[in-house]
């Protein structure tokens, strides 16, 4: 067939009407020898049919779900032999996986185990961190209540040597005869206090002993004041701390005083005063 | 199957399967080509309960003579497009569709209306649809008929009074707009 009429078969529109099946069976198999003998045919037969195609998926509908159920059903492919069929493929892909598994079964066991064991002795070793955390506190607790108990000892075996220092300078005093004591009471200010007075009958020096006194413990604007009585008029001897003096001597000398009719003691403002306080006047006691 | 996740096979792929009788296949040409196929039935024949029989019967054919399938002649597509095409023009001549609009129920009568104008908005076809309406009005009447409405260029040539050339003629012009587009 020339080009000419070749162009012309193809132009004639019969191909197109082959691909929408709309010729007689006769002028179909013409088509078709046409095709084969000529690529040109073959060629615009083939671009029809994937215009054809092309429009066809573009002017998709979807069916019903429906009509697949009943078209298998009716085909006679059961749905349940249509899961079979698909869980046998499944089962046929997982296979090799199983048997992968398998080669590292052993590997993976022991890193079970391991992370079992990793797991209990992080267990165990929480439990016992926590339980010698409280041991450790309570450890804690108990150096800080020995060392307040070795305070506390300290403290007593520095006042008992405090307080044999004073009585064995009593004893001293009491042994050398040229101490006069002098015995102070109560006064109406503080009826229970009691204090002793020690005077140097050579020297008149004059000491007083920790140990030797009761009196109130003054509070921190105030300290007690010793007065000596010469001839009626108040003389100040000085002034002396608490009872319970922070210093390690239980003696401390005050002035010496030439001649007393008595001694008294007062509270008075912290540094002393020039005159006493007679309503303060705690303790007093003549020669 | 949805629409997510297709199967989809070559042709030729398709072809040996089915002409082994293999079964799986059906499903799988069924989750490719369904829906097109439905378009073309269903432009043919409105009516969604007479449309949906169609499809069963082509999948029916389809699969009971896959060996009278012949590569050589044509794509598969082709092939069952015209399967599709000749089945709902059946339908269409058949005492069975002719009943089907004699024999609606009064009570049905507006549902069935409605399915017979029913306008389908798939998003995929609306372009198509212009571009079938942007061809000129000769090309569009004659494609309209052979097309969509399922007749022969000899029954177009009839019902628009022209010589059958010119049918043949215009139903080329307008497969070569759509190749145009398509490219």
């Amino acid at each position: 067939m020339s080009v000419e009429n070749l162009k012309a078969y193809i132009e004639s529109g019969v191909l197109e009407l082959y691909v929408l099946g709309d010729l007689s069976p006769e002028e179909a198999l013409q088509v078709e020898e046409m095709a084969a003998q000529n690529p040109e045919v073959k060629a615009e037969l083939s671009a029809i049919e994937l215009a054809m195609e092309e429009y066809a998926m573009q002017n998709a509908v979807e069916p019903s779900a429906a009509v697949e159920a009943k078209l298998f059903e009716k085909l006679g492919f059961e749905v349940e032999q249509e899961t079979v069929y698909q869980s046998n493929t499944t089962i046929a892909a997982t296979e090799p996986k199983v048997v992968r598994l398998d080669g590292s079964d052993g590997k993976l066991r022991t890193l079970r185990f391991a992370l079992v064991a990793c797991i209990a002795l992080l267990v165990v070793s929480t439990a016992a961190l926590f339980i010698t955390y409280n041991k450790l506190n309570d450890a804690h607790d108990q150096i800080a209540s020995l060392n307040l108990d070795k305070q506390k000892f300290a403290g007593v075996v520095r006042q008992l040597e405090f307080d044999k220092q004073g009585l064995d300078n009593m004893v001293a005093m009491n042994d050398s005869k040229e101490w006069a004591t002098i015995r102070m009471a109560g006064q109406a200010f503080s009826p229970k206090s009691k204090m002793n007075v020690y005077w140097n009958k050579n020297d008149k020096s004059v000491l007083i002993n920790y140990v030797a006194m009761d009196l109130p413990k003054p509070d921190a604007e105030h300290e007690y004041q010793l007065w000596a009585l010469v001839n009626g008029k108040p003389v100040s001897l000085g002034v002396f701390g608490k009872s319970d003096s922070t210093g390690t001597e239980a003696l401390q000398k005050m002035q010496t005083i030439q001649e007393a009719q008595a001694f008294a003691v007062t509270l008075e403002p912290m540094g002393g005063s020039v005159n006493p306080t007679m309503d303060k006047l705690t303790v007093m006691g003549g020669v | 199957m949805t629409a997510l996740k297709k199967p989809s096979l070559t042709e030729a792929e398709l072809v040996l399967a089915l002409q082994s009788r293999d079964s799986a296949v059906l499903k799988t040409l069924y989750s490719m080509y369904s829906s097109a196929l439905y378009g073309v039935i269903t432009r043919i024949i409105t009516h969604t309960e007479l449309a949906e029989d169609v499809l069963q019967e082509t999948f029916v054919k389809i699969w009971q003579s896959a060996e009278n399938y012949d590569s050589t002649k044509g794509r598969l597509f082709t092939w069952m497009m015209n399967i599709a095409r000749n089945l709902s023009i059946d339908k269409l001549r058949s005492k069975d569709f002719k009943n089907s609009l004699k024999n609606q129920d009064i009570e049905n009568n507006v549902s069935f209306v409605d399915e017979q104008n029913k306008v389908t908005f798939n998003p995929d076809v609306l372009g198509v649809k212009q571009l079938v309406e942007n061809l000129k009005p000769d090309l569009q009447s004659v494609l309209n008929l052979v097309y969509y409405k399922g007749y022969t260029h000899v029954e177009a040539a009839e019902k628009l009074d022209l010589p059958l050339g010119t049918v043949k003629t215009r139903i080329r012009l307008a497969i070569i707009e759509l190749r145009r587009s398509f490219n």
